[in-house]
């Protein structure tokens, strides 16, 4: 036992990306602060190079990537000065894709064959088709999402101890698409519901050794981290009333007669009954929209940080200071980047195209009315574009990593702290959770996100 | 000499999560680490691994490949330098399981893709109802049109000339005679020098104004088209669109996010390369005969168009055509010629103007 430095216990339920999170130790006081050791450049290269890996093996490294990058991710957080763990085993999770392909490839080829069937014999068209087959997916989906969770906790370790989420996948599933109904029925209004007891359902089943983790706290409280989409929403609904109904932008009705004569003369630009008054207070409605997606940001995180702040295991309790504005300009920033290079790079692919295309119509002209285009320059131009085609998703990838999930988690870990600890001197060792399918599931269905 | 120095290292048993200060010592081949209690943990240092893709270089921890739990953190990086195995792998271990599961994955996708799949989709496709055949024939035309332009802006043009019209519609009333599937057949001729017709679900059949171009008669593309109706008539297109519902998704699910455009590239080339099983075109092309004789057409066109297209392209034209890439266009020629009565008269399918009418119908 240590005199120099009190142990501190991470906590387990973190946001959605699937990343545990700690915290750290000052002696001084025995509040754990969490260190974060890692630097930008140094994950930049790691996901640059695991990326091209994954393309030059049609994929199939990304096994090896995922397992990288978390191993990383998790060394660099650091509760109390010692680094989080994670023994992922990228054998297991290509096993565990494998696994998982067996049992849907069934599920999606079958049933998206049946769907397509019935829609168009019943109804048709394809469009319910389509629905349906997406609905279907939904409740695997959260199956999935809460299978892959257990996987990454029961891989992560911390001063040797491990984490653990129990079982209850389908428990979730079935959860999650009843909050989801009531929320949409609700009109959002009961969406703070469903966040905090969704958590408080994985919460409330995640383990650190011994220690069981419970979320406390009231669903209500989360309206807090609503304030500014709610703020905005309203200001949008105020500018629509006044923009359309209250003083239309644009007068073409003329109630009057009288009006009507003025028209000409009053036309000069200011305020006429056929002219444009305001215009620019149109310009309220992209700040409001602009303004939504920053408080649906904002509530996302705000939301995971009261609730940091309710949970606690035995003798051991969370704070965290997340800076709600600061992290939502990280994630707005950090996509624009992101999105900017992918946005570039599919220009930059249409451009290809277009030289590719031209090549064939020159070429077509020259041969008269026969298309003589053999097989191999549209072959080495498929192969070139598709080239150029999986290295802007590589570095989409990459930019992500190193300007989304790296500053967050920074921020996120930087500001979590255990005010008190005394409880993890009492915390023992649990078993193996023996997982074959690992996050087989998740991955075939394309859930893995960033890491 | 433990005790008042601060500790170097802090050793973690895999039981409880403190850490416990040792000083760590190295004697002979061995790293020993004294613990509080009194006793000692002894770890060869050829046994000692380094845990991999740290984020920083400080604080390196290590494990013995004995104890999965046991952990040790060094804050002097100076002992690793006697440790000669750091990076050394551990041995596989259930690597049989791996392969086990990698091949019923591959089985699952081959059983699905080559003979579930198609069971279902060849049983369903003759119980779905006109109008849904319709529906979904449509849209597909549609998808194709759009997937074919080349400006980007608009989809590929029908050509409507009305006077080739006319010709196309008086070739197929001919074409059907008695059998009358007049009513189930649609045909539409697009403006695109691709040498190639398909058949959609819902009596859709396409001609390419390439192929019009290239033929060296009317009789040719009168068997071309009887060809695409044969598949019309047994519903080819259909079961074909019911199989790639079901595929596509299946061969989604094995490449992941990171190429997920190209699953939806792959299902456009795929409908309009249709490669049907040779059973198919085989029964096509018995129809195509069947039809063209008794309109008084010589069924040999088919196979003198096949013969054109080929010593035109050479064999190599594969995608161009779904007709050139076949294997055994040589031998369907020689069963289109087999066909010919020398007893027969034959007539042509058109009258001179329809043919020319038709070459217009692009305008």
């Amino acid at each position: 036992m240590s005199d120099a430095s009190i142990p501190s216990s991470p906590w387990g339920a973190q946001p959605q990306v699937s990343v545990a999170k700690p915290e750290c130790e000052v002696p001084t006081d025995g509040t754990m602060h969490v260190d974060f050791v890692g630097r930008r450049g140094a994950l930049f290269w790691l996901a640059l190079k695991t990326g091209f890996f994954t393309i030059l093996t049609l994929g199939f490294y990304r096994f090896w990537m995922k397992t990288r990058l978390r191993r990383w991710y998790w060394s660099a957080i650091r509760p109390g000065g010692h680094p989080l763990e994670y023994l992922g085993d990228p054998i297991e999770k290509l096993l565990g894709f494998f696994i998982a392909v067996v049992i849907l490839t069934f599920y999606i080829g079958i049933v998206n064959l049946l769907l397509m069937f019935v829609s168009f014999s019943v109804f048709n068209s394809s469009w319910v088709g389509y629905l349906a087959s997406f609905a279907g997916v939904i409740p695997i989906w959260f199956y999935a999402r809460y299978r892959a969770r257990r996987y990454v906790l029961a891989r992560t370790r911390w001063r040797g101890v491990r984490f653990g989420l129990e079982k209850g996948a389908w428990g979730y599933a079935g959860r999650a698409l009843l909050y989801w109904t009531l929320t949409i029925v609700s009109l959002g209004i009961l969406w703070p519901r469903m966040t905090f007891l969704l958590e408080k359902y994985r919460t409330d089943r995640t383990y650190f050794g011994s220690a069981k983790l419970v979320q406390g706290g009231r669903w209500q409280m989360l309206y807090r981290a609503a304030v500014p989409f709610l703020a905005f929403l309203v200001l949008l609904l105020v500018t629509i009333i006044w923009v359309v109904f209250t003083e239309p932008i644009v007068e073409n009705l003329p109630s009057s007669l009288d009006e009507f004569m003025q028209t000409d003369l009053i036309f000069d630009g200011k305020e006429g009954p056929f002219g444009i008054e305001n215009p620019a207070r149109l310009l309220l409605i992209p700040i409001c929209l602009f303004g939504l997606l920053f408080g649906a940001i904002h509530y996302r995180w705000v939301a995971k940080r009261i609730m940091a702040n309710y949970k606690s295991a035995e003798g051991v309790t969370f704070a965290s200071a997340l800076n709600g504005p600061r992290i939502t300009m990280i994630y707005v920033l950090g996509n624009f980047i992101a999105y900017i290079v992918l946005v570039i790079g599919m220009l930059l692919l249409l451009l290809l195209s277009a030289v590719f295309f031209g090549f064939e119509t020159l070429f077509s002209e020259h041969s008269g009315d026969m298309n003589l285009l053999s097989d191999w320059p549209r072959w080495a131009a498929l192969v070139l574009l598709g080239a150029v085609y999986l290295g802007v998703f590589l570095m989409w990838g990459v930019l992500h990593n190193t300007f989304v999930t790296f500053p967050i988690m920074r921020h996120m870990a930087l500001t979590t702290t255990l005010p008190n600890t005394i409880g993890i001197s009492s915390i023992s060792q649990r078993a193996r959770d023996e997982f074959a399918e690992a996050e087989g599931f998740a991955e075939a269905l394309d859930l893995g996100a960033a890491i | 000499m433990s005790g008042l120095m601060p500790a170097r290292a802090h050793y973690f048993d895999g039981d409880a999560p403190v850490g416990q200060p040792v000083q760590p010592e190295i004697s002979g081949d061995t790293l020993e680490l004294k613990l509080e209690d009194g006793s000692t943990i002894r770890w060869p240092l050829s046994e000692i691994r380094q845990i991999s893709d740290s984020a920083a270089k400080t604080n390196p921890m290590l494990r013995w490949v004995n104890d999965p739990l046991a952990r040790l953190v060094l804050k002097d990086a100076k002992f690793l330098r006697d440790m000669p195995n750091l990076r050394r792998r551990s041995p596989p271990k259930g690597r049989g399981r791996l392969v086990a599961w990698a091949l019923a994955a591959v089985a699952a996708v081959a059983l699905q893709i080559g003979l579930l799949i198609p069971l279902l989709a060849d049983n369903l496709a003759v119980l779905i109802p006109p109008e849904g055949e319709r529906v979904l024939g449509e849209a597909t035309l549609g998808h194709i049109r759009d997937a074919l332009d080349e400006t980007g802006l608009n989809p590929l043009e029908v050509c409507e000339v009305s006077k080739g019209k006319a010709a196309l519609e008086r070739l197929v009333t001919n074409l059907s005679g008695k059998r009358d599937f007049r009513q189930d057949v649609t045909v539409s001729v697009l403006d695109h020098e691709m040498v190639n017709a398909f058949a959609l679900p819902g009596g859709f059949v396409v001609i390419f104004r390439g192929l019009i171009d290239a033929a060296d008669g009317p009789d040719e593309v009168a068997a071309v088209l009887a060809h695409e109706i044969g598949h019309v008539i047994s519903r080819d297109p259909t079961r074909h669109a019911l199989r790639s519902a079901g595929s596509i998704g299946v061969l989604g699910l094995l490449f992941g996010d990171f190429a997920g455009g190209a699953a939806v590239l792959l299902l456009a080339e795929r409908l309009i390369s249709a490669q049907y099983s040779q059973g198919a075109e085989t029964g096509a092309d018995t129809f195509a005969y069947g039809v063209l004789s008794q309109a008084g057409i010589n069924p040999g066109a088919l196979g003198d168009m096949f013969e054109s297209m080929r010593d035109k392209h050479g064999d190599s034209a594969g995608v161009t055509s779904h007709f050139l890439s076949h294997p055994t266009l040589s031998e369907r020629i020689t069963a289109s010629r087999a066909v010919i009565d020398p007893d027969a008269t034959y007539e042509p399918s058109m009258s001179d103007e329809d043919w020319a009418a038709l070459q217009n119908i692009c305008g």
